[in-house]
Formats: structure tokens, C-alpha cells, sequence
């Protein structure tokens, strides 16, 4: 029933735009904030997506609240959306399966795709990298972004993550986060060293997305060039 | 040892691909993904520049505290590495005569390859511009980063370059640090920091960017810290 929706996803892997081609009334949910351009046929619309308490959910998973509808009205028309961080674009299409996505990946999707966060996705994540997941299921096209670039590993079997380098991963990949004890470094602040150690062990079999760059390492390098108070 | 770098110029990861029981050394934080079995560990190093006390040298040359050491229990087993700065990548084949790298733009290296810490012929010229540098030598890899693009330059004869443009150079160079112009006053005006004159014959390998610079531009404009860190207190007792 979904229709797809066609697009070119353009300037990747550093500086990737989302280009939509929107039929005549068909629409695109679009993450707040995330419209660059487009034809002045298109009218938005904020809502919040599947009802308040949905939107909410989205809101503690470090999602904005609200997300734009956009729909071309009566003609067809071009919608161009760039995330807030330079980077990457990566699409998926959703055939009644799960996609879990970090929760700040979130750039479009279909209006038919269900986007709901996942409190299981607390579950043991390391709170200061603030990585919850949300979780898209339904039919229809998503499209996630990155902060560099977004590099698919098919896993089959075992694989380990960086916490920090997560994009998204299907759910038939089972998870659980960990400290690997090699590479943690005790009463030393992450911020410092870069690595906590934590890491989430994939097993099972399936598509999952990392990025090159992790943007809490930028911070973390740009941290000791800040103005001291004194 | 297989290594390659995928997304260049500016998002580039390396690729490693490991046999039964070989080692790579990274440094800390630099492990994207890799395969689950393949096993970690910080210990330090034992030889040269391994021990407590070269882990201390090397957290005060501003680089991480620990390396970490990955190492794969059979044929195949692969491990991402990742920079932290937006950037280009290296891989660089340590012989005989050593290479001398910016600590900032160091990533990993295969276990038949020393790195020791504190380059002394930069040290007292260089303690103003909060660069460092390791002694790189021995066989094998080592994967250089750089803030924006790589460029190489083959010198023979002489070459001049900023050091923050400095990613790593070939130890058959010479080099003398001087000032850009000819009066303080005019490095000062100029914003040129120190230069780095090589003599010689060698490869130089340098960036795009200076990464101090644009921590300098960007960090100025942010909020004033007020927790300081433990760790960032140590560091300015040192000091």
C-alpha cells in the first residue's frame, strides 16, 4: 500500500542532502528543523506522530517532539532536507520489519512508518553518550543520517560496537551493551581518553550501520580550547 | 595484516583485516567495530616505551594514556579504526629509518613497530605550540590521520612548513625550527607560528588544516567551562 517515494540522496559521504520528489499529494514525515528547500507547492504541517504519548516517548528519546508532514499538493514537487550535522544519509526500506535507529538519526520517513522509542533501548546504554534508540516498523521508506561517514557491516554471527558509533541496525540483530574490560579506563573520564569501553555486542544476523566520526569525540577535542572561568 | 581506507578524503576509516594471531595497536578510543572475537586489551607495552612510566610520558604528550591492543584469534577477523577529527588517513610502511609523527595524528600500527614518546630535538622549541610528536621505528604499519586532506611532499633539498600543518616526517630530514619572519613581532602579526625547516631527502607528509587553530577559533566561542575535570587539573599541575 505504501507508495515509495523517490529520491537522491546527493553530496555524501560528508556533506549528504536528502532530495524528495514528491508525487502530487503524497506526503513525507520530515524530523523538525530538517526542511531545507522546496517548491512552493508543498505545504507542512506539524504533528505529533501517532498521538501525544508516542510524541512524548520520542521527546525522552532525545528526539524532537514534533516531526513536519510535508505534502505536495494537487502537483508534484521537490523537497530537499539536510540533517543538522555534516554527514551522511542512508535509506531503508521497511517491509513490516524493525529498524532500531539511534535516536538523533531520525531525518525522514514515510507517513505509513511507525516511529516509536523503545524503552528497552535504555537498557544498559551508557547515559552519558545519551544513545537511546528508537525503533521504526511498518511499510515505507526511512532515511537516517550520520556524523561522517555511514559504513554498512552485514553481521553474521558475533560483532562489536563503540557505543558511540551507532547508527542503526535491523532487529533481528540481538544487542546487549557491555564494558569490555580491555578497553575501559577506570576513574578516568571519558571525555578525556575517548574510550569508556563500553561497547554493544551484536549477535544474530543482519544489516547494521556505523559512522566514521563520533560527534561527542569532536566535543570532547574541542572541550580544552574553551575559555576558563576564573 | 590487510589495511584498507575507505571514505577518503574526509571521513576515512581503516579497514583492517587480521590473520590468526596477529596483534594491532591503536590508540585508545580509535576502535569503531570490529569482529566479536577478536580480543582487547590496554596493557601497556613492554619495551621501549611501554611500562608505567612511558604511559605517563605519553599522557603528557597530550596522548591518550593508554594504547590499546587488539588481537585476533583466527584468519579474517576484521576491526574499524576511526580518527576522531574529520579527516584523510595513511598507512605508512616503518622501516629502517623511521618516521617522526604529530601525536594527534597517530591511529594504529602493527606490533613489530616501537613508538616512543618525545621527540628530543623538538622539545624545548616547541612547548609553546602544544604539539608532540613520537618516535616512530621498527618494521611494520602505522595509519596516520590528518585534519582535512593529506598532502605529501618528497624533499630534496629544503622545504618549509608550519608546524601544525606537520602530520609525520621521514627521519632522513633534517630539521631546524625558526620563526616565520624575521622579527617576533612579525610572527606575531602575522599569525604564522613556528615553521619547521628540512634539509635533506625524505618523504613529509602534511594537512590540510591545523587542528590547533581551528580548536583556537571554535573553543573561544564557546561557554566557559566550570567543572574541571580531574583529570584536566593533573594536567595543569604539571604544567
Amino acid at each position: 500500500m505504501a507508495q515509495e517515494i523517490a529520491y537522491t540522496i546527493e553530496h555524501s559521504p560528508s556533506y549528504a542532502s536528502l532530495r524528495l520528489d514528491l508525487k502530487a499529494n503524497q506526503s513525507v514525515l520530515v524530523e523538525s528543523g530538517g526542511m531545507a528547500a522546496m517548491d512552493t507547492c508543498i505545504k507542512m504541517k506539524s504533528k505529533v506522530q501517532g498521538g501525544l504519548m508516542k510524541g512524548i516517548g520520542r521527546m525522552l528519546g532525545g528526539e524532537s517532539l514534533f516531526v513536519s508532514e510535508f505534502t505536495a499538493v494537487n502537483k508534484s514537487g521537490q523537497l530537499f532536507v539536510s540533517p543538522g550535522v555534516p554527514g551522511d544519509i542512508q535509506h531503508y526500506y521497511l517491509n513490516g520489519n524493525g529498524l532500531m535507529l539511534q535516536s538523533s538519526g531520525f531525518v525522514a520517513s514515510s507517513p505509513t512508518v511507525v516511529i516509536d522509542t523503545k524503552f528497552q533501548g535504555f537498557k544498559g546504554f551508557f547515559s552519558g553518550e545519551s544513545l537511546f534508540l528508537l525503533r521504526a516498523a511498518g511499510q515505507g521508506d526511512i532515511w537516517f543520517n550520520s556524523y561522517g561517514a555511514i559504513l554498512e557491516i552485514p553481521v553474521d554471527g558475533h560483532y562489536v560496537v563503540d557505543t558511540g558509533y551507532i547508527v542503526a541496525f535491523e532487529d533481528t540483530l540481538n544487542y546487549n551493551v557491555e564494558m569490555l574490560g580491555g578497553l575501559s579506563f577506570k576513574g578516568l573520564r571519558n571525555g578525556v581518553f575517548g574510550g569508556d569501553g563500553f561497547v554493544c555486542r551484536f549477535q544474530g544476523k543482519g544489516r547494521l550501520w556505523v559512522q566514521s566520526r563520533n560527534l561527542f569525540s569532536f566535543f570532547n577535542f574541542l572541550a580544552p580550547f574553551r575559555p576558563t572561568s576564573s | 595484516m590487510e589495511i584498507e581506507i575507505l571514505q577518503q578524503p574526509d571521513c576515512a576509516i581503516a579497514h583492517v583485516v587480521l590473520k590468526a594471531h596477529e596483534e594491532i595497536i591503536t590508540e585508545a578510543g580509535a576502535m569503531i567495530a570490529m569482529n566479536g572475537y577478536i580480543s582487547a586489551s590496554t596493557t601497556l607495552r613492554k619495551g621501549k616505551g611501554g611500562g608505567i612510566m612511558g604511559g605517563l610520558k605519553r599522557m603528557l604528550a597530550g596522548q591518550s594514556l593508554f594504547l590499546s591492543v587488539f588481537r585476533s584469534p583466527s584468519n579474517g577477523s576484521d576491526i574499524f579504526l576511526a580518527s576522531k577529527l574529520l579527516g584523510d588517513m595513511v598507512v605508512y610502511p616503518v622501516a629502517n629509518t623511521g618516521i617522526v609523527v604529530q601525536a594527534g595524528s597517530y591511529v594504529a600500527s602493527s606490533s613489530g613497530v616501537d613508538i616512543e614518546l618525545g621527540f628530543q630535538g623538538f622539545k624545548s622549541l616547541f612547548s609553546g605550540e602544544s604539539i608532540f610528536w613520537l618516535d616512530i621505528t621498527g618494521r611494520g604499519e602505522v595509519i596516520l590521520s590528518s585534519f582535512g586532506a593529506i598532502y605529501e611532499i618528497l624533499v630534496d633539498g629544503e622545504y618549509t612548513v608550519d608546524t601544525g600543518h606537520i602530520v609525520a616526517f621521514e627521519k632522513t630530514l633534517n630539521f631546524k625550527i625558526a620563526k616565520s619572519n624575521s622579527s617576533w613581532l612579525g610572527t606575531f602579526l602575522g599569525g604564522e607560528g613556528l615553521v619547521c625547516r628540512f634539509r635533506g631527502k625524505g618523504r613529509l607528509f602534511c594537512q590540510t588544516h591545523n587542528p590547533v587553530a581551528f580548536g583556537k577559533l571554535v573553543g573561544s566561542q564557546l561557554s566557559t567551562s566550570k567543572k574541571t575535570s580531574i583529570v584536566s587539573t593533573i594536567f595543569d599541575v604539571i604544567k
